[in-house]
């Protein structure tokens, strides 16, 4: 609180009242002023609103001068004006006070103050019993006889400024303007701490509303969250979460962490919870990893999706989380259509496999049926010495048309086969049979395959190995090869180069297969091997497919132990490359 | 006030006005404090600034942290005559700003002050 006037402003003010008293007068005088100067800065410590203040300054100034009003000018947008008057004033005098006031402002520095704005702004704050003395005080003039103007400094800031009138000229001394100033300081201090209040308390305010606010959101959150403290134990769970564990039968206690209580309890998906929190803890985000939460036995186990995050406290440089936050989602009923879907696919596959297998079958007897009547028909007519020829025959069309039926039944079989390896893939059904080859022979023949329906195109085949000997599912790495090539010709409908190219990895063998087609979009790269997925853009849209294709390819190849990828080369077509390893799991 | 425009240096008139400003410093400051003395002396520096361009530097530079090697340096290429205007209407600012804020309680008697050493100044 002390100014840089106060400590020899005590001093200079004393010695000009005591310089023509004696000793003992002297230190009297010391005194009573000691005593005025705590007095008015306990009230002033005391004011707990600007109001407080506006009273304490008033009292104050009113043991020195005779005066009509004070004003308190704060800076700010806009400015607050505090008008105090000692008696009622006229609105001449009003207006000449906020005329001064900006007046002596500008002088100040202060930013431009408007003094219409003022006038309409200001505050009139007049102490209570000024209603009682209206009739004895009225002010008479309109004109400021004296004035006194004192910036109000905290920390050399200046804040605002202190005004002083009166309708009578000489009202205020200037042996008294330290004391004045000094009195300013204590003003400028305490209504410092008023502001700085009333921003703490808003501040408390706004941040008690945000609390609510999420407290609110969080509790209403259909989502179940939980968060844990650093060392894992649960310190908030939302009512969703409450509800989800409870009917996953398990008592969370608040702050015990879950590591322990996994250990103490024989829940069996507990393990797992810590495991993706201790995850969290150790700054990893882990997202939709799925835990079985049921009981063992149960028709409809309640199955959870749980994302987990690593908590910071705002500093994101520390290593350590303080917490984790994890959102729950009951995806059971999502669960059970899904395998409600992967039952009926399977079903209708099967169901679908047999009277496929009897369309083929007699389409074949018939294809060859016919044929046989058109070698007939061919021999007829060399025995009658005409020329060959089996174009207007009906049978000839008919032919052509059983060729079509024959096609497209290939077609639906690659399709339903597609849907049944989908079905062993989601029950886990998918054997692989081992057996020793050479992968340059499968290659050569899903090549020449392939290259016999593909006649814009030029598969090459780049072989960098010598030994290619593997043990593997040929059948299964054959569809794999197939798939790839299927689908680089497919999406280079302009036809070009294919290159199938087979070297050793660190791992067993890499084959990579690039088109130079119409590429995969980066955004479609990591879904692409998704079940049923599509990539949905104007240039894939008119190709046909399921979006099962890839989905088995990468069970197949994973199911070797191997991996498969995808990138796009610069500017034309993609590559896919997987790995195989030399030597399968055989027995 | 004073009339530095024929017979005096620049320097001799930079040093004139330096010690009017501590004058006005060590009377006002002990009334008001030392903030609101600099910024009435800024302020003051600012109004004349539109008239005396070279005066510039006292908008931001505390007239306590000026010293003639300062004054010399920013007053370069102006004379005398000009700089002597230049200063006497900063010091009638100062005033007009000081009775501004307090009236007629100090300003007459520090102006009086300031006035009759920059006489014998000369």
């Amino acid at each position: 609180m002390e100014s840089s006037v106060q400590s020899q402003s005590r001093l200079t003010e004393s010695a000009y009242r005591s310089s023509h008293l004696h000793n003992g007068d002297r230190i009297a005088a010391i005194r009573e002023e000691m005593e005025y100067l705590n007095t008015i800065g306990k009230s002033f410590v005391a004011a707990l609103d600007r109001f407080q203040v506006h009273r304490a300054l008033l009292a104050a100034l009113q043991e020195l001068y005779s005066f009509a009003a004070c004003s308190i000018l704060l800076k700010g947008d806009p400015y607050e004006l505090s008008i105090i008057p000692c008696y009622p004033l006229s609105q001449a005098f009003l207006a000449a006070m906020i005329e001064r006031i900006a007046s002596a402002a500008s002088v100040m520095d202060f930013p431009p103050v408007p003094v219409k704005e003022l006038a309409i702004t200001s505050y009139l704050d007049a102490p209570d019993e000024l209603s009682l003395t209206q009739e004895q005080h009225m002010i008479g003039g309109t004109k400021i006889g004296s004035f006194l103007n004192i910036p109000l400094t905290v920390e050399n800031r200046i804040v605002g400024m202190l005004s002083l009138f009166d309708e009578h000229a000489g009202a205020f001394d200037s042996n008294l303007l330290k004391l004045t100033t000094m009195i300013a300081d204590y003003a400028a201090v305490a209504l410092e701490n008023v502001r700085l209040r009333e921003r703490e308390t808003a501040l408390w305010r706004q941040a008690e509303i945000g609390r609510q606010r999420l407290e609110l959101i969080i509790s209403s959150m259909a989502e179940g969250l939980l968060i844990t403290n650093e060392r894992g134990g649960i310190t908030l769970l939302n009512l969703s979460a409450q509800h989800l564990l409870e009917q996953a039968r398990v008592d969370l206690k608040p702050e015990t962490p879950l590591r322990d209580l996994a250990v103490s309890s024989n829940v069996s998906w507990l393990p797992r919870l810590v495991e993706i929190i201790d995850k969290a803890l150790k700054g990893e985000t882990v997202m939709n990893q799925e835990l079985i939460a049921g009981e063992a036995g149960e028709s409809v186990p309640l199955i959870l999706s749980i994302s987990a995050a690593p908590l910071h406290d705002g500093n994101l440089s520390r290593s350590r989380p303080t917490g984790v936050v994890a959102v729950l989602n009951d995806v059971t009923a999502n669960k059970q259509i899904e395998k409600l879907k992967d039952e009926f696919v399977s079903v209708v596959s099967h169901e679908l496999r047999s009277p496929l297998t009897a369309i083929k079958g007699y389409t074949q007897h018939l294809v060859r049926r016919i044929e046989r009547r058109l070698r007939k028909a061919q021999q007829a007519q060399l025995q009658q010495g005409r020329a060959i020829t089996t174009v207007e025959l009906p049978e000839s069309y008919d032919l052509r048309s059983l060729s079509i039926v024959q096609s497209q039944a290939d077609h639906l079989e690659r399709l339903v086969n597609d849907l049944l390896d989908l079905s062993r893939v989601q029950w886990g059904k998918l054997h692989l049979h081992y057996s020793s080859f050479y992968l340059v022979d499968v290659l050569s023949e899903s090549v020449r395959s392939v290259q016999a329906s593909a006649e814009q195109h030029t598969i090459y085949l780049d072989i960098a190995v010598k030994d290619t000997g593997i043990v593997a599912d040929k059948l299964r790495l054959s569809q794999v090869i197939g798939n790839i090539l299927d689908n680089a010709i497919k999406y280079s409908p302009q036809g070009g180069l294919v290159t199938v190219r087979l070297e050793r990895s660190h791992d067993g063998y890499l084959v990579s297969i690039t088109d130079q087609g119409i590429g995969i979009s980066p955004e479609y790269l990591d879904h692409i091997f998704e079940r049923f997925y599509r990539v949905s853009n104007t240039a894939s849209r008119q190709y046909s497919g399921i979006g099962l294709g890839l989905y088995v390819t990468k069970a197949i190849v994973e199911g070797h132990g191997g991996r498969i990828w995808v990138t796009n080369n610069e500017g034309l077509g993609c590559t896919f490359s997987f790995t195989v390893p030399v030597t399968g799991q055989l027995g | 006030m004073s009339d530095y425009s024929s017979s005096v240096s620049r320097e001799q008139v930079v040093e004139a006005y330096l010690k009017a400003l501590r004058l006005i410093d060590d009377r006002v400051t002990p009334f008001l404090g030392k903030v609101t003395t600099r910024v009435l002396v800024q302020g003051a520096a600012k109004r004349v600034s539109s008239t005396y361009p070279f005066l510039h530097f006292l908008i931001k530079m505390p007239y306590t942290e000026v010293v003639p090697a300062v004054m010399q340096e920013q007053l370069s290429g102006v004379s005398p005559a000009e700089l002597s205007a230049a200063l006497d209407a900063l010091l009638q600012e100062c005033f007009a700003g000081l009775k501004e804020l307090t009236g007629d309680l100090i300003a007459p008697s520090i102006h009086e002050e300031v006035t009759r050493q920059l006489e014998q100044l000369q």
